[in-house]
């Protein structure tokens, strides 16, 4: 390693090389020792103090960040950092042979530690070097500040405050030229919360792709760290990777650091580096690579399920591949794939897509689905998941029949409801054992998921003791009936005077002599009021099938799928969601997610109730992805062409008369939502806003779907779609007329939101401004678009001036067609400025 | 001993000097028919005659032409046979394992056929001997067992499935065949099972292992314990459930494709016989050309599935098209040596294909719906037995279906949407009215998987009434309506189905009972069959909340009663005079009559309003919508009375109302299967062609 001299009075670097077996151990591995538990750390230093603290007396090395791989290592200082960089770089480069050799020594002198054989606990070390990197930074950095008052100390002031979080770590990463900060924000990365960085990770990724050297290498460490951990993020990772790179020209693509990377992620090298020592040192398959909670979990799993869990993982990948069972499954059952389960998920789900886009007609669309779907299930459950979703969780079946195709012209996008079983952590939990379709009667009686061994012994003992089945009555068991009965939700929770009591239970009372009486009347109305309090249903459409599945109420599906379903019983069981498109780039969609979300976040920073609701949005390839649809929501298009009412009497007919609670409820949502999507359609310039961009939802919100045109990109027919944002008279009928208070309710709130977000502004320049880089997107187009959209926060007017300005824009919106009121807007600006 | 021999000789000499092709084969088995041990002086006797081409003819005719006193004598031989037979199928020589397989049939229905009137035991004592039978079926049993499960040639597993078939069939009726208690004891059903669940294997044998489970299900069904019955009610591996539910598909869809086509040649036909037909009115001819023979044996194997296994109702209604899972790439086999038993067994490409095939024309379907077409064309034309028993048990099948909740979510599912063609006679006004469009398939093109039941019904209520009625198909088809709505009810589903059809159809059915009565009435007891229409209506008017889809639904409801109430008049009238008259009908007729109150407290209601109506406002004839507002505004003076148990059921149960007609039913599947099973010369040279290059 030579004679890296950065700072002679701290240097971890200098350490590192006088007890290379050490540190250098610790610091080359640090960041590929992901999940470990804090408890398990604790455990290991009570195992080995004395290692332990002498570990800690070195000093935290928290500034060395070196891949195994071996591309380079990083010394932070504010003031030598530039040159230790390119010191350190070069070494790198120069001992990058010697170096591998030793990382694999390292990796030797590991396993060579006595850690008391304990299989789940990966060698100690590297334990204590987990905890590092935080309080390591902030430690040492603090000492340097003692000894140094650099020029930069500003700077590393900011950088070391609590302030400073990851919306300022990436701007200073794409806005310094500086290679020494940003490997000092490149190793800062380590210290935030992995949900802060992975809402950047689209900016990271580009930056990586697109920009200059420096910026790659201050990046990748974190990356390819994060990568190691979870096989989630390494996914994500190669899919944007792939995404952003497709811009470029194909022949530089080839070649670019983001295909690298990418190919490197899909390599399934990065893989924990716990597990790339147990390999030599255990019998495979005995335990999966990362284990944090054996033996801490109450979990009662034992090695034999473990051993079935991987099976049941190669078994898909090899059926998602539909080969036979190949010869070499022995070899390959060492390691399970750590990818390839989940990829080959994705990649039916697409490839569904992809045949459904051949054929004709909606109908044909939506059985040949329903048919692939129920194929997929076969493969169920898994070691798969949904990217989409908030918790952890494997995949177990997918309720094919519920599956519905949405409206596109010539590509077939779809929606697929998906059950799935929450667990603590989708790598490390055992996948779910499979229960059958027919299962579905014995299991849901039983509280438990009957353990397969178990249900094979008594199967084969209850040959014997079934009884004769003559008699029908045993044959036909009377169950059912009580199944029936048990099942039954009691939906008629309002209205229950005796007759209709009467009604529902069916009279068995036979005791009772005395006839019983029942108005007709009542009868009938029992039957209306029903019907109004029941949510209206859709009627079914083959040509719009996605209408009546969409109008169904969340919970009421949620429920009438849980009952049919064979795991329905388990505790974990959960519903999702995907639209899975086709053909679809969904980066413009990702972008503006990104940006719903920081400016959603602002506004509940400032209290500003407006509401919005971002979705979430999966970017798989620069053609293909998956949408978290937006729950109990319909698109206006399709409430008004079901209901043929007007929009404020389809919220009358669903909520209530004017004075109702729950119509004035449903308005107020209808209001804040209005207002927070016009200011985002305004801010943005979301264009090709039709009834059927704009979804309702149950409770009354607006949720504008679409970001295909937004910001320099619009619809080249609509061309005079010019107005701020889309107000038609409907929806101001909905509010409640121009000159209702709930109007002015929602021009104010439209004020309260502009200010709120012009105070943050840079937070959403920047989500854009770093996605420019390298983008061929049609929201790119042309030089001016940042520029544009900076204007559109009017940094310089005063409150007043904005007030007016909110005026105008309403105004014009509402007589969008008549277009002179938006010249009269444009002077307004243009005036001022 | 040297002068038998001689003689025998002699025999030989001469008779081959005349017929100089006789074979070897046949010289041996009439060294078997003589008194002597065969193998006393040939010690290889049993190992060459198993080496030889078994003469099937031959043998059976010898056996059948032995008289009682010929048997006893040669009783000793024939256990000889019986027992190298069961010997040789567990050797290594495929050959030789064929022709035992064979011989055995032989043996079998030989002996049968000769004693007809003879009990069971005594064919038993014949073939094996009593002290041994045990033993020996046991052992032939075993090894049947290990040929099906083992992974030998197809062929030999196919002619074990024939061997069981010829087996289980001997006896017209099924029961009496004494040889299926060894069958009971040694189970072959895990093999059969087996067969199911494993594609390459399903696709060619799934057919006969199907059929033969039905009919072993059907052994002393009532009498004694089946092990099978109890053994097929809890089977839940899903490959298997899926394997047979697979195999009944396909079954049924075949039918419905020949069915398809036929009528489709015929078409020409049809549209030229539309004048004379027109004038005849004369439909019946056209439609027999239709007829194709109704598969009875899986249809009674999908009502065992149905009505014992209650996981299968899962597999009755999972969409196709499915593939196994482990599906390994299946060659097509070389010229399958099996002939079909009953109607050609399905083409099966469908079940190979490990991808969907892209075809846009390919129809997602699932069992229940191939069987809701399959019915569709069964019930059209009940006028043979034949066809009328495969109404009477897709009826049956059907109230199975209707009583299970699993299957009811299913149908009463949002999301279940097919293209079913369900077909109906051409009726005769269709045929005046319709003009051109003759050919009246009745396609509600894109529907729910309800709506196809219940319009299935109506049709069958509609076009049934003639002057010999089928009461038992109405009574059972009114009770999978009445089963269905309770379903509703319970459960609350409102479904947007056109009610009004059902109505007038079961108001239709009412009339046409009245003024059948007399004809009717000789033949049947109509008033319970009434007495289920009115309740019927009894639960549209008392619990319609529950499970109309809108308001006006239901003031449509009390449109049509209103509408249509001289039929309800007349039938007050009828039931008032049958029950107040002494006669066998009192009873039944007087629960009708108050089962009428609420339909007459609505008329009786009704009616004077809508004549003041008329008056008031001087219309002569009312239209809809203002009858319908009189009805609207005058609910409230209304009072109706609450009826007990109109939402509950019998449930279904075979015994023992359906006793006498399932053991018909297996005596008819047996007859069939015994007449078509064939292990004709044509399939012994295939396998011996197969096996020559195997060994």
């Amino acid at each position: 390693m030579g004679d890296v001299d950065v700072e002679p009075s701290l240097n971890q670097v200098e350490e590192h090389q006088q007890s290379p077996s050490g540190s250098s151990t610790s610091s080359l591995s640090s960041p590929s020792s992901p999940s470990v538990s804090l408890q398990q750390v604790q455990q290991q230093q009570s195992l080995s103090p004395g290692s332990s603290d002498s570990a800690r007396g070195v000093s935290p090395p928290l500034d060395i960040i070196s891949e195994g791989v071996g591309e380079l290592s990083i010394v932070i200082d504010p003031e030598m950092a530039k040159k230790a960089c390119q010191e350190v770089l070069q070494k790198v480069k120069l001992l990058k042979g010697e170096k591998s050799a030793e990382s694999g020594m390292t990796n030797g002198t590991v396993h060579v530690e006595p850690v008391g054989g304990g299989e789940g606990k990966p060698p100690k070390i590297r334990e204590e070097e987990e905890e590092d990197p935080l309080p390591g930074t902030v430690k040492s950095a603090r000492r340097r500040q003692k000894y140094n008052s650099s020029k930069q100390s500003w700077l590393l002031r900011l950088f070391e405050s609590k302030l400073f979080d990851v919306s300022m770590a990436i701007s200073y990463l794409y806005n310094s030229k500086e290679p020494g900060v940003q490997a000092y924000i490149g190793n800062r990365l380590f210290s935030f919360r992995h949900e802060e960085v992975d809402f950047y990770l689209p900016q990271l990724l580009n930056m990586y792709i697109h920009m200059d050297e420096d910026v790659g290498d201050a990046i990748k460490p974190y990356v390819v760290h994060r990568c190691r951990q979870s096989i989630n993020f390494s996914l994500q990772c190669a899919w944007l990777l792939g995404a952003y790179s497709s811009d470029m020209h194909i022949s530089t693509q080839r070649h670019s650091r983001g295909t690298k990377l990418r190919k490197l992620i899909l390599s399934d090298e990065l893989k924990p580096a716990s597990q790339r020592v147990r390999r030599e040192l255990a019998p495979p398959l005995c335990m999966p690579p990362v284990l944090p909670e054996h033996g801490l979990s109450p979990s009662k799993r034992t090695h034999q399920r473990s051993k079935s869990d991987a099976t049941v993982s190669i078994s898909l990948s090899s059926n998602l591949k539909r080969t036979a069972s190949n010869p070499k499954v022995e070899s390959s059952q060492d390691e399970p794939a750590r990818l390839t389960p989940q990829r080959e998920f994705i990649k039916s789900l697409m490839g569904i897509g992809k045949r459904l886009a051949t054929l004709p007609t909606k109908e044909q669309k939506t059985q040949r689905l329903i048919s692939e779907l129920s194929l997929l299930n076969h493969k169920l459950p898994a070691r798969v998941w949904l990217p989409t979703a908030a918790f952890d969780h494997h995949v177990v079946r997918v309720p094919h029949t519920q599956a519905v195709v949405l409206n596109s012209k010539d590509k077939a996008p779809y929606l697929i409801y998906v059950e799935v079983l929450e667990c603590d952590n989708f790598e490390t939990s055992n996948v779910p054992v499979r229960i059958p379709e027919t299962r579905i009667r014995s299991t849901r009686s039983v509280e438990n998921l009957p353990d397969c061994g178990i249900t094979a012994d008594q199967r084969a003992s209850s040959f014997s003791t079934v009884p004769n089945y003559d008699n029908d009555d045993e044959a036909w068991s009377v169950d059912d009936i009580v199944e029936l009965q048990v099942e039954l939700p009691e939906v008629h929770t309002n209205s229950c005077d005796n007759i209709s009591q009467f009604s529902v239970d069916s009279i068995t009372s036979q005791e009772s002599k005395e006839p019983v009486f029942i108005a007709a009347g009542d009868i009938r109305r029992r039957l209306s009021e029903q019907l109004a309090h029941t949510p209206t249903t859709f009627r079914r459409d083959p040509e719009d099938p996605s209408a009546v599945a969409l109008k169904e109420p969340w919970q009421e599906k949620v429920r009438r799928i849980r009952e049919a379903s064979p795991y329905g019983h388990l505790h974990n069981w959960r519903l999702l969601s995907v639209i899975v498109k086709c053909g679809d780039d969904l980066r413009q969609e990702l972008l503006a997610y990104q940006v719903l979300c920081q400016l959603q976040f602002i506004w509940e920073q400032e209290r500003v109730p407006l509401w919005i609701k971002p979705y979430k949005i999966l970017v798989i390839s620069s053609d293909s992805g998956m949408i978290e649809p937006v729950v109990n929501a319909v698109s206006i298009h399709q409430v008004k062409k079901q209901s043929q009412l007007s929009l404020l009497d389809y919220f009358l007919q669903e909520h209530g008369s004017y004075t109702t609670e729950a119509f004035l409820s449903a308005q107020r949502n209808f209001v804040r939502s209005c207002a927070g999507y016009s200011l985002i359609c305004y801010l943005l310039q979301v264009k090709d806003r039709h009834n059927g961009n704009i979804l309702l939802d149950s409770e009354g919100h607006i949720i504008h779907i679409d970001f295909g045109f937004i910001l320099s990109s619009s619809p080249r027919n609509l061309g005079f779609e010019t107005s701020a944002f889309k107000l038609t008279s409907e929806f101001v009928d909905v509010m409640g007329g121009q000159d209702g208070d709930m109007f002015n309710y929602y021009k104010m709130l439209m004020l309260q939101g502009l200010i709120a977000a012009r105070k943050h502004m840079e937070k959403v320049i920047q989500i854009v401004e770093i996605m420019q880089q390298g983008s061929q997107l049609p929201c790119f187009h042309g030089s001016s678009t940042i520029r544009n959209l900076k204007e559109r926060f009017h940094m310089n007017l005063t409150e007043e001036q904005l007030q007016m300005l909110v005026e105008q824009m309403v105004e014009g919106s509402m007589r969008s067609l008549t277009t002179k009121l938006y010249d009269g807007f444009q002077y307004l600006t243009n005036g001022i400025m | 001993m040297a002068q038998v021999e001689k003689k025998a000789g002699l025999l030989r000499r001469s008779s081959s000097s005349k017929k100089p092709l006789t074979e070897k084969v046949v010289l041996m088995y009439d060294e078997i028919f003589g008194v002597e041990d065969p193998a006393k002086n040939k010690p290889r006797f049993w190992e060459e005659l198993f080496l030889m081409k078994v003469n099937l003819e031959y043998l059976e005719g010898k056996l059948e032409s032995l008289d009682g006193d010929e048997v006893t004598k040669i009783r000793d031989n024939i256990n000889r046979l019986f027992q190298h037979c069961v010997q040789t199928l567990s050797e290594e020589h495929q050959i030789k394992v064929v022709n035992a397989l064979q011989t055995l049939c032989a043996l079998f229905r030989g002996v049968h056929q000769k004693n007809k009137s003879t009990s069971g035991f005594d064919i038993i004592n014949v073939l094996m001997g009593f002290d041994k039978a045990e033993q020996r079926m046991k052992e032939l049993m075993e090894s049947l067992d290990a040929l099906l499960c083992g992974d030998g040639s197809e062929s030999l597993k196919s002619l074990c499935l024939k061997l069981l078939l010829c087996l289980v069939t001997v006896t017209d009726n099924i029961s009496q065949n004494t040889l299926l208690e060894y069958i009971m004891i040694n189970s072959i059903f895990e093999a059969v099972l087996q067969v199911l669940s494993v594609a390459p294997c399903r696709t060619q044998h799934g057919y006969d292992a199907v059929v033969l489970l039905a009919l072993l299900v059907n052994y002393r069904k009532y009498e004694s314990v089946n092990p099978y019955i109890a053994k097929l009610s809890i089977v839940d591996d899903e490959n298997t459930l899926n394997g047979l539910g697979m195999v009944i598909s396909q079954a049924l869809s075949e039918y419905n494709r020949q069915y398809k086509d036929k009528e489709e040649e015929n078409q020409g036909g049809f549209f030229s016989a539309f004048t004379s037909m027109v004038g005849s009115m004369f439909i019946a001819d056209a439609e027999e050309k239709l007829s194709v023979q109704t598969n009875e044996a899986i249809l009674l194997a999908l009502y065992e599935a149905v009505h014992l296994n209650r996981n299968f109702i899962a597999v009755l209604v999972q969409s196709h098209p499915e593939v196994d899972i482990a599906s390994t790439p299946t060659t097509p086999v070389p010229a399958t040596p099996t002939t079909p038993l009953g109607t050609t067994p399905p083409s099966l490409d469908l079940m190979n294909s490990a991808e969907l095939p892209l075809d846009p024309n390919l129809q997602t379907s699932n069992l229940l719906i191939t069987f809701l077409k399959y019915s569709s064309i069964v019930m059209q034309d009940t006028k043979d037995e034949h066809r009328l028993n495969s109404a009477r048990l897709c009826l049956i099948i059907l109230t199975c279906i209707a009583e299970d909740q699993y299957a009811n979510a299913f149908l009463h599912d949002d999301n279940m949407n097919f293209r079913v063609n369900l077909h109906r006679m051409v009726r005769m006004e269709q045929v005046l009215s319709a003009g051109t469009s003759l050919h009246v398939q009745w396609s509600e093109p894109y529907s729910h998987a309800l709506f196809f039941l219940t319009d299935l019904m109506v049709e069958f209520i509609v076009s049934h009434m003639m002057k010999d009625f089928p009461m038992d198909l109405y009574m059972r088809c009114v009770h999978v309506i009445h089963k269905l709505i309770c379903y509703q009810k319970k459960c609350r589903v409102r479904l947007h189905y056109t009610w009004q059809d059902l109505w007038s159809a079961l108001i239709n059915l009412l009339k046409f009972l009245l003024s059948n009565e007399t004809t009717l009435l000789s033949k049947h007891n109509i008033f319970p069959l009434m007495l289920l229409v009115v309740n019927l209506f009894n639960m549209f008017i008392t619990y319609g909340d529950t499970f109309l889809p809108t308001p006006s639904s239901y003031d449509a409801l009390y449109y049509e009663i209103v509408r249509m109430h001289q039929v309800f008049d007349n039938l007050y009238c009828m039931v008032l005079r049958v029950s107040t008259n002494a006669g066998q009908w009192k009873e039944s007729a007087s629960k009708v009559t108050q089962a009428l109150v609420n339909v007459r407290a609505i008329i009786n209601h009704f009616n004077p309003k809508i004549e003041s109506y008329a008056a008031v406002n001087h219309i002569s004839q009312l239209s809809e919508d203002q009858v319908l507002e009189v009805v609207r505004s005058n609910y409230d003076t209304l009072t109706l009375k609450l009826q007990d148990g109109l939402d509950q059921y019998e449930r279904y149960s075979e015994q023992p109302k359906e006793v006498t007609f399932f053991k018909d039913l297996a005596r008819s599947i047996s007859l069939n299967v015994r007449r078509n099973v064939s292990l004709n010369a044509l399939s012994q040279d295939v396998l011996l062609k197969e096996f020559s290059t195997i060994s």
